[in-house]
């Protein structure tokens, strides 16, 4: 089989999530791929618009909703905006899964805390669904999302469940300025509220995905809070083609973020030179 | 198999016995403007050069394209057909490689390999027999002994000749499918001659001249170097250009496009990219990992004698010096490697 021969998909669901950002649920055309078909939190696709090209997304939904799986993209570039103007019924191609994943085995009996900044709540969303689908084996869960503004939120419907949940402890959040009238959340940039939220680092794991600068300022917080480099894991988003390490596109040093991540340890990304 | 003795003569039949069964002929035919070969398809021997000139792009396209059709698809009212491309390759002979090009197509497979098989790479591979030429060692740019390997490095060659005079060859076959190829004659047996192993040992002293073996350790010192002044004292003299990965029989890095042809259908394809780019690591927010110069010419340099090191056990690099010859900015590895070395011997990061 040609590894870069992808698998074709239909568009089953399309949410508008902001004016620029969109979910798809898709199912695989193939029965067979279908029911073969796996995958772990926190691994990623090569999605395709045919005459377009690809572009790489995580999975955004959970490995514990079987028969389909979800992306959420930020129309950004060439294929981003075709992908766009897609609808329902339409075809896409997918490669994948591939990369590594969130550490589950590990977290399973402990606290997660998880962080999240715009759409970088699309991979995290894959761990938290996966969480909430087995409650009952993890300690508390809080979620901290911010973004730059209301109309920037994504998940809203999802955020909403999770606000009324006994067993989740949310904040959202927006940037200062970002906020509408009649907003409930938090105003106020996303470490500033991990710092206010001050989640308990005994026996926790932190998930902490989003721009590049959230991620700065929230990791010395963690850091105050007690959380361990190694109890910290985020996803790194290099640019990537092939998604299966052979062209050349996604290193630093010595790292292929296409099969030695996209998850990476805080501890881990520390050792690595500066090139992300 | 016992190694062999050919004649230029029985050479010349082997092109025509292959031809005619099937198996396409490629070997170092001269460019028109008479400055070095390229690899190319033959019928006839005559048509080749194998005085030792050496091609200006390696073997690695014969393997990866430059431009490479990895699927073809059709548009339908809200569906797509997918058109495979076949994976298994007319058979072809490679005859006068240079023994640095089929070192360099040994290495990639390393990374061809890794965990998922490019069987795009490997089908080509399977088809694909190659006889290398020892080389006498070509210019004062070359550093194959520097890498481990030699002018008459076996590294990726299915048979081995070495020159004898101007009309004979002692052939040395090194795989099953080399056996296999000079089975196709009755040629006679012939153990190393003096003369031959006399080519192989000057072709090793001269190309020893032109840079020392890679220190013990290198690969270590480079990846703790990363912020070497060395690479921002030279880095910035170059352009970005690519060539240099272009003409490199090892570099391969690609990128993924799709090309639509008429407006029901088209073809994704494979294209060498190059890390020396501006735009090669871009995300789409605009925020590029490898902002300036220095970086894109680290990783090219860093890729070859430290990532690949670690990560595959072999260097990235077979000294052939084509991205010294090809570089308009005069950007010379094996001066650099050499400064390199330098900075290691007294006592590593600055
Ligand atoms: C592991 C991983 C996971 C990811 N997950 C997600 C996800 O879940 N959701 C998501 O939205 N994104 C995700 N991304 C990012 C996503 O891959 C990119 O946004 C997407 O590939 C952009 O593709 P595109 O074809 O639309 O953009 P491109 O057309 O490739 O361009 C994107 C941007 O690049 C620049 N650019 C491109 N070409 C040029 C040019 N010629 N000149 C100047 N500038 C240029 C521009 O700034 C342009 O806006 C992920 C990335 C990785 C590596
Ligand atoms: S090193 Fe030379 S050939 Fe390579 S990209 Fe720079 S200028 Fe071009
Ligand atoms: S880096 Fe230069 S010398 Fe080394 S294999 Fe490539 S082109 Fe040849
Ligand atoms: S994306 Fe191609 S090597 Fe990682």
């Amino acid at each position: 089989m040609n590894i870069y021969q992808p698998h074709l998909m239909r568009i089953d669901e399309v949410v508008a999530e902001t004016s620029d950002t969109q979910t798809f649920k898709l199912s695989f055309k193939d029965p067979q791929v279908a029911q073969q078909f796996k995958f772990l939190a926190g691994q990623f696709g090569e999605y395709s618009v045919f005459g377009e090209g690809e572009c790489t997304f995580c999975i955004a939904s959970s490995p514990t909703r079987e028969g389909y799986i979800e992306c959420s993209f930020k129309a950004a570039g060439k294929v981003t905006q075709s992908l766009k103007r897609l609808s329902v019924g339409d075809t896409i191609g997918f490669r994948g899964p591939y990369g590594n994943n969130f550490p589950l085995e590990q977290m399973n009996g402990h606290s997660v805390v998880f962080v999240a900044g715009g759409i970088g709540l699309a991979p995290v969303r894959s761990v938290i669904w996966n969480v909430l689908d087995l409650r009952d084996q993890f300690k508390n869960v809080t979620i901290i999302y911010g973004a730059r503004s209301v109309g920037d939120l994504v998940y809203k419907r999802e955020l909403a469940a999770w606000a009324v949940r006994h067993d989740v402890k949310l904040w959202t959040t927006v940037d200062p300025g970002g906020q509408t009238a009649d907003w409930k959340g938090e105003v106020g940039f996303v470490p500033a509220i991990v710092e206010k939220a001050a989640p308990v680092a005994t026996d926790a794991y932190a998930v902490v995905c989003g721009p590049p600068v959230m991620i700065k300022f929230t990791l010395p917080v963690l850091a105050k809070l007690g959380f361990a480099e190694e109890r910290i894991y985020t996803t790194l988003e290099n640019r990537m083609k092939c998604g299966l390490g052979k062209c050349g596109r996604c290193n630093i040093g010595p790292v292929y973020v296409c099969k030695d991540g996209p998850v990476f340890s805080a501890a881990q990304i520390k050792a690595l030179p500066p090139e992300y | 198999m016992n190694s062999k003795s050919l004649s230029l003569a029985e050479l010349a039949a082997l092109v025509r016995d292959l031809n005619a069964s099937g198996t396409s002929v490629v070997a170092p035919v001269p460019t028109r403007s008479l400055c070095g070969a390229d690899y190319r398809p033959i019928t006839e021997l005559n048509q080749a050069t194998l005085n030792g000139a050496l091609p200006r792009r390696s073997l690695k396209e014969l393997f990866l394209p430059a431009s490479e059709v990895l699927l073809r698809y059709r548009l339908k009212k809200n569906d797509v057909e997918l058109l495979p491309v076949p994976t298994t390759f007319t058979p072809q002979v490679i005859l006068g490689a240079r023994p640095c090009d089929a070192a360099g197509v040994a290495v990639l497979d390393r990374v061809m390999g890794w965990d998922y098989r490019d069987e795009l790479w490997f089908g080509r591979r399977a088809a694909t027999t190659i006889v290398s030429l020892a080389c006498p060692g070509f210019d004062g740019v070359c550093f194959c002994h520097a890498v481990g390997l030699n002018p008459d490095a076996s590294l990726g060659s299915d048979v081995l000749l070495v020159p004898r005079g101007a009309d004979a060859y002692w052939a040395m076959p090194v795989t099953d499918k080399g056996e296999a190829l000079l089975a196709r004659g009755t040629f006679a047996d012939l153990v190393e001659p003096a003369e031959v192993t006399a080519f192989r040992k000057a072709a090793e002293e001269k190309v020893a001249k032109n840079l020392a073996s890679l220190p013990s350790g290198f690969h270590t010192f480079m990846a703790q170097s990363f912020d070497h002044p060395e690479f921002k004292a030279i880095a910035s003299r170059c352009h970005g250009c690519g060539a240099c990965a272009a003409v490199c029989p090892t570099c391969h890095c690609f990128d993924i496009v799709d090309e639509p042809e008429g407006m029901e259908g088209g073809a994704r394809r494979r294209n060498w990219d190059f890390c020396a780019t501006c735009k090669f690591t871009v995300h789409a927010s605009g925020h590029n990992p490898r902002a300036t110069q220095n970086e894109r010419f680290r990783q090219r340099v860093m890729h070859k004698f430290s990532i690949y090191p670690q990560r595959f056990d072999a260097v990235l690099c077979t000294g052939c010096g084509r991205c010294v010859r090809a570089c308009p900015a005069g950007m010379d590895l094996p001066e650099v490697l050499g400064h390199l070395y330098a900075a290691q011997a007294a006592g590593g990061v600055s």
